[in-house]
C-alpha cells in the first residue's frame, strides 16, 4: 500500500512504461464487460429447459474477468511483474523489435489477402519469403526459390494427392 | 482362449505383405501429416478416405489404423521440438518436452514419447482384446453428471499448470474460457459473442486456438526478441535414454494407459482431457517436483502413453457399439458404412476376419511406429538445426496451410492471426499459454454436461450427484483440495508443540 | 549446375514467379483435355466425413464411374450448420459450374444462425435420398409401445427427456417437436436434450439416460438387430424394410417426417444450365453405380427434381419455420 499512499507515484511516461502491464488489466476488464453485455443481451423469449440458461456461464466468466483484472492491477501496483517467456531463440536483454513483428505480420496477412486473388502458390511464396526476410534472411537468390518450391510442393500434395483444393492462381483454366 | 485364436488368425491377415505395407504406409503418412500444425489425425483420416476407395475393406482399415496411431505420434513431435503442437491432444507434450528440447535433450524427449506411444498402444490394444465388451458396457453407463464431475476434477488439475503467478494463470484460463464461449449455445441455439458473424457461429475450433497461441504466437514472440547474436548451438545429443531417464519413465509409461484407455472408450472422453490428467498425476506423484516446468521426462512419458491408449479405447466403443467417441472414430465409422459394414454388437460375429485383422494390425502398427521413430528421433531433433528464419517461416507457412485447407476460408486465417497476437501479448506479460488452451477445451464441455445433467433431472440439482461414479469423483476432488490444507494444519500444529 | 552458374536475384525471383504461375495450371490441365468439358464444382457445407460430404463424394464417384462426366471437384466450406456454404452459393449468382450438397439440416440452420441467405434464394436441382428418423428406447425401457410412451410424455413432459443427435433446428430436434404438436403437447414443454452427433446419443439411449431417443436409423441398425434397442415408431409415412415398427401415422400420431438430402445451384442461372444439371442428376439416378451406392449405404431413394423439388423445399421451409417460431428460435 505504501507505493500508493506514501510515495505518490507520478503518472509520467516513465511510470507508464514500467507499468505497461496495467494495459493487460484494462484489456481483461474490457473483455469482462463485453462478455457480460453480450450475455445479458441474449433474448429470453425462447424455449429453455433446466435452471441454467445460455447466459449463466458467460455471466460467471465475465464477473471473474473483472475480479482477476482488479487482482492483477493490485499485483502490478505492488510491484509484481509478469515474467516474459524465455526461449532458446529469444534474447530478452535487447529491447523489443517491433519492426520485425510488423514485417512478419505483414507477410502472414499478405497471404490471407492474396490467396483468393492470386492463388495459393503465389500467396504461399510471399508468406514464406516474406517471413524469412522479416526474420533476417537476406539470401536473395536462394530464398525466393525455396519459398516457391515449398509453396508448389504443398500445393501439389494437397491439391493433387490429398484432394483438398487450394486456389491455383490466375492462369488456372487459361493454359 | 477363443479370442486368442481369433487374434492369431488376425495376425495371419495383418502380416500378409500387402497389409504389412499398407500399415507401414498408414503409419508414415499419419506421422508426416500429424507433424504439420493444424492437421490432426481426424483430418488426416478424412483426407485420406478417398485414397482407400480402391482398397478392399480390411486393407483400408489397416491403413486407417496406421494413420490414426501415426497421427497421434506425429502431433507430439513438433510440440516437443518447436513448442508448436500439431493438434490439441499434443498440447500437453509441449509443457515438459519443449524445455527438454531446449536443454539439448530433444532426442530423449522424442524417445520417451515414442516408447510412451508404444507402451500406450500395446497396453491399450491388449486391453481392447481382453476387455472390449466389458468396457463398452461400462462406458454406456457413464452419463452427463459423471462427465461434469470429471470436468470439475480437470479444472482442479488446471491449477497445477498455472505457473509461478496464480493471478496471471487464472487470467489466461479466463481468456480461454471466453474463446470457448464464442458460437451458438449448443443447448438452446442462442448466439453468444458471435457479433452476428456466421463464421463465428460454430465457435472457434480448438485446433485453431492451439496453433494460434502456440505456433503463431511463438513466431511473433521470437520475432520481437530475435536472438541476433548466434546462440550456443543446442547439442542434439544421443538418441538413447540414459539409465536415469528409464528409471524415471517406466512407471509413467505404465500408468498413462490406465488413464487413457477408459477415457478413449467414453462417448465424450477424447484424448485431450486424459493426457492432461496424466500430466497432473505425474506431477503430483513425482518425488522431485522442482524439475516440472523445466523439462521433467515423466511429463512427456505419461501423457504420450495416455494419448495412444485413448486411441485404442476409442476403437473399443466404435467396434463393439458402433459409437464414435472422437472425430477420427466418426470418420472411420463413415468409412465402414461406405463398405456396407455396420459396426455394432454383431460386428465381431459378422466380420471376424476384418475385426481381428484390424486389431492385429494395431499391434503391428504400434511396433512399426517404434521401429521407425526411435531411430528417427535424432533426425527429427535436427529440425532444430534449420536456420531460424526458415524454421519460423516454415512454422507460419504450415500453420496457415493447415487452417486454410480445413475450411477454405480466409476468415480462419484472420482468426488464427488474432489469436496469434493474443499469444504474443500473453508471452510478453507472463500469462502462461497452456491454461488458455485448456480453458477452450474444458469450458464448453463442462458447461454442456452440467446443463445436460440438469435437464435430464428436469431441473433438480440432485441431477449433478445422482450416480455413484460422480460421487466417487467428487470425493477425490475433496481429498485433492483438502490434502494441502490438512497438511498445512498438521505442520502448524507440529510447529506449535 | 547451380554451383557454377551465378544466378542474379532478379533471375531467381523471375524463375520463382514463373514456376508458381505456370506449374499449377499445367498440372491440372490433364483433366480437362481428356474430356473437353470443364469440371463442375460441388460445394459441401460441412466437414469431410459429415453427411453432406459423404453424399456428395459418393454421388460424384458414381457420376465418374458411369462416365456421365469427369473432373468434378468436391470442396468443403463448413460452418454454421451449412449456412456459410449457403451464403457463398447465393453470392455466386449465375455460376452454372457450382452446385451444393445440402439437406433438411440447412433449412433449420438458416433460422437458428439468423443467416441472411435462405434456400429460397437458390435454384433447386434435385432431392436424392431420404432417411426416416426412428423413435427408439433401450431394451429394458418401461415403454413397450408408442401409446405408452406418449401417455407418460403428455402427463409429465419434463420427466420424459428426449435425446436427439442434432442441435436446435436440426432434424432430430424438429421430429419430436412435430410429434409433440400432433399429440397436443406444447413444443416449449418438450425436454429436448441435444447430443453431439449420433454417438453420445446412442450411449445415452442404451444407458437409459434419456427416456427415448429420436435419430436417423443409420448408426442404429446393428444395435436394433442385436435386440439392444427397441424401435417404437418410424417417422416416415412408410415402414422401413427390416425394422419391426409401425409408422407414427399408424400409431395415431399424424406426423410424416423424413430427413432428406439433395442438391441446389446458385440463383440466376439460365434455364438451359439448370436443365443440364437436372439431366446430369437424372442420369446419375438411373445409373447402376448410384443404385449400388444406395444399397451399400442403406439410403432410401427419394429422387425428385426441378420445380417439384422447389415446391417441396418451400413446404419444408414453412413447416420448420412454424415450429421454430413457437420455440422462439425463428
Amino acid at each position: 500500500m505504501s507505493a500508493l499512499t506514501g510515495n505518490r507515484p507520478r503518472f509520467d511516461r516513465q511510470w507508464l512504461r514500467e507499468h505497461s502491464e496495467l494495459g493487460v488489466c484494462v484489456v481483461l476488464a474490457a473483455l469482462g464487460v463485453l462478455v457480460l453485455t453480450d450475455a445479458l443481451s441474449i433474448p429470453t423469449d425462447f424455449a429453455q429447459r433446466g435452471p441454467v440458461g445460455p447466459e449463466a456461464v458467460p455471466v460467471l466468466v465475465g464477473g471473474l474477468l473483472l475480479l482477476v483484472a482488479a487482482l492483477l492491477a493490485r499485483d502490478v501496483l505492488r510491484g509484481g511483474k509478469g515474467e516474459a517467456e524465455a526461449g532458446e531463440d529469444v534474447d530478452l536483454s535487447e529491447p523489443g523489435d517491433w519492426k520485425t513483428v510488423l514485417l512478419l505480420s505483414g507477410a502472414f496477412l499478405a497471404n490471407a489477402a492474396l490467396i483468393g486473388l492470386l492463388g495459393f502458390p503465389i500467396s504461399g511464396t510471399v508468406l514464406f519469403w516474406g517471413a524469412a526476410y522479416a526474420l533476417g534472411s537476406r539470401e536473395l537468390v536462394r530464398d525466393p526459390l525455396i519459398a516457391a518450391g515449398m509453396a508448389l510442393v504443398t500445393y501439389v500434395v494437397f491439391n493433387n494427392l490429398l484432394g483438398v483444393p487450394l486456389p491455383g492462381g490466375p492462369l488456372m483454366g487459361v493454359l | 482362449m477363443e479370442s486368442f485364436d481369433l487374434l492369431m488368425s488376425g495376425f495371419g491377415t495383418a502380416l500378409t505383405p500387402t497389409h504389412l505395407a499398407l500399415a507401414a504406409i498408414g503409419v508414415l503418412l499419419g506421422t508426416f501429416i500429424g507433424v504439420l500444425p493444424g492437421i490432426g489425425p481426424a483430418m488426416a483420416v478424412a483426407l485420406l478416405l478417398p485414397v482407400t476407395y480402391g482398397l478392399e475393406p480390411t486393407g483400408a482399415f489397416i491403413m486407417f489404423a496406421g494413420i490414426y496411431y501415426g497421427g497421434m505420434f506425429g502431433g507430439s513431435t513438433t510440440s516437443i521440438l518447436l513448442n508448436t503442437p500439431g493438434e490439441s491432444a499434443a498440447v500437453v507434450a509441449a509443457i515438459e518436452g519443449n524445455p527438454m528440447a531446449r536443454k539439448g535433450r530433444g532426442s530423449q524427449a522424442l524417445a520417451a514419447a515414442a516408447i510412451g506411444h508404444f507402451a500406450g498402444g500395446l497396453i491399450g490394444t491388449t486391453l481392447l482384446v481382453l476387455l472390449a465388451p466389458t468396457v463398452a458396457a461400462l462406458a454406456v453407463g457413464i452419463g452427463a453428471p459423471d462427465y461434469f464431475a470429471i470436468m470439475v476434477l480437470a479444472f482442479i488439475a488446471v491449477t497445477s499448470v498455472l505457473g509461478t503467478s496464480r493471478v496471471r494463470g487464472f487470467a489466461a484460463l479466463l481468456i480461454g474460457l471466453v474463446i470457448g464461449l464464442v458460437g451458438l449455445d449448443e443447448m438452446t441455439g442462442q448466439q453468444r459473442l458471435t457479433f452476428g458473424s456466421l463464421q463465428l457461429a460454430d465457435g472457434i475450433d480448438v485446433v485453431i486456438v492451439a496453433v494460434g497461441l502456440f505456433a503463431v504466437g511463438e513466431s511473433l514472440w521470437v520475432a520481437l526478441h530475435l536472438r541476433r547474436r548466434p546462440a550456443e548451438p543446442i547439442p542434439v545429443g544421443r538418441a538413447w535414454l540414459g539409465r536415469d531417464d528409464l528409471r524415471r519413465s517406466w512407471k509413467p509409461w505404465l500408468r498413462g494407459p490406465l488413464i487413457g484407455f477408459p477415457f478413449g472408450a467414453l462417448p465424450a472422453g477424447g484424448a485431450e482431457i486424459p493426457t492432461f490428467l496424466s500430466y497432473a498425476v505425474e506431477k503430483r506423484l513425482a518425488k522431485d517436483k522442482s524439475e516440472f516446468g523445466h523439462g521433467a521426462i515423466e511429463g512427456v512419458a505419461g501423457p504420450e502413453a495416455t494419448a495412444s491408449a485413448s486411441a485404442a479405447g476409442t476403437l473399443v466403443s466404435m467396434l463393439t457399439l458402433g459409437l464414435p467417441t472422437t472425430a477420427v472414430a466418426a470418420v472411420m465409422l463413415a468409412a465402414f458404412q461406405q463398405y456396407g459394414i455396420q459396426p455394432g454388437p454383431l460386428l465381431f460375429q459378422r466380420e471376424p476376419t476384418l475385426v481381428w485383422g484390424l486389431i492385429a494390425s494395431l499391434f503391428v502398427g504400434t511396433v512399426l511406429l517404434l521401429v521407425l521413430n526411435l531411430p528417427l528421433a535424432p533426425v527429427w531433433a535436427k529440425l532444430l538445426k534449420i536456420p531460424r528464419p526458415y524454421l519460423y517461416a516454415g512454422i507460419l507457412f504450415f500453420a496457415a496451410v493447415g487452417a486454410y485447407a480445413v475450411s477454405g476460408q480466409v476468415a480462419d486465417l484472420l482468426v488464427l492471426f488474432v489469436i496469434g497476437v493474443i499469444g504474443l501479448a500473453m508471452r510478453r506479460y507472463g500469462l502462461p499459454v497452456l491454461p488458455a488452451v485448456l480453458g477452450v477445451i474444458l469450458g464448453p464441455a463442462a458447461e454442456q454436461q452440467m446443463r445436460r445433467a440438469l435437464q435430464l433431472s428436469d431441473g433438480s440439482l440432485t441431477g449433478l450427484v445422482n450416480t455413484p461414479f460422480s460421487i466417487v469423483v467428487y470425493a477425490v476432488v475433496a481429498v485433492v483440495l483438502l490434502w494441502p490444507a490438512a497438511n498445512a494444519l498438521r505442520k502448524r500444529r507440529a510447529a506449535r508443540v | 549446375m547451380k554451383g557454377t552458374v551465378r544466378v542474379s536475384p532478379l533471375a531467381a525471383a523471375l524463375t520463382a514467379l514463373a514456376a508458381v504461375l505456370l506449374v499449377p495450371p499445367l498440372l491440372s490441365s490433364g483433366d480437362s483435355d481428356s474430356t473437353g468439358v470443364r469440371g463442375l464444382r460441388v460445394l459441401v457445407p460441412n466437414s469431410p466425413g459429415g453427411g453432406y460430404d459423404i453424399t456428395a463424394r459418393t454421388a460424384v464417384k458414381s457420376i465418374e464411374d458411369s462416365g456421365l462426366s469427369s473432373g468434378i471437384e468436391v470442396f468443403n466450406l463448413p460452418g454454421a450448420g451449412g449456412t456459410v456454404g449457403l451464403g457463398r452459393l447465393v453470392n455466386e449468382r449465375g455460376n452454372d459450374k457450382l452446385i451444393m450438397s445440402m439437406g433438411l439440416g440447412v433449412v433449420g440452420s438458416v433460422y437458428t444462425n439468423k443467416s441472411p441467405s435462405s434456400l429460397a434464394d437458390t435454384t433447386p436441382i434435385a432431392r436424392l435420398i431420404e432417411e426416416p428418423d426412428i423413435v427408439v428406447v433401450a431394451k429394458d425401457s418401461p415403454y413397450t409401445d408408442l401409446a405408452g410412451l406418449i401417455a407418460a410424455w403428455k402427463a409429465t413432459p419434463g420427466a420424459v427427456p428426449v435425446g436427439g443427435g442434432s442441435s436446435p433446428g436440426g432434424p432430430d430436434h424438429l421430429a419430436p417437436m412435430l410429434m409433440a404438436k400432433a399429440v397436443g403437447l406444447a413444443p416449449r414443454d418438450v425436454n429436448y436434450v441435444p447430443f453431439d452427433g449420433g454417438g453420445e446419443l446412442l450411449a445415452s439411449v442404451l444407458g437409459g439416460k434419456v427416456a427415448f431417443g429420436v435419430s436417423g436409423i443409420g448408426e442404429y441398425r446393428d444395435q436394433i438387430q442385436a435386440g439392444e434397442l427397441r424401435v417404437l415408431a418410424v417417422t416416415s409415412g412408410k415402414r422401413i424394410p427390416g425394422v419391426q415398427a409401425p409408422t407414427l401415422q399408424e400409431s395415431g400420431v399424424d406426423v410424416d417426417f423424413t430427413n432428406w438430402r439433395g442438391v441446389v445451384a446458385p440463383p440466376g442461372i439460365t434455364d438451359t444450365a439448370r436443365d443440364r444439371l437436372v439431366t446430369l442428376l437424372t442420369d446419375l439416378h438411373g445409373s447402376g453405380a448410384w443404385q449400388e451406392s444406395l444399397r451399400r449405404n442403406g439410403w432410401t431413394d427419394a429422387f425428385q427434381t426441378g420445380p417439384e423439388f422447389g415446391r417441396f423445399l418451400a413446404a419444408e421451409n414453412a413447416r420448420v419455420a412454424d415450429v421454430l417460431r413457437e420455440l422462439g428460435l425463428a
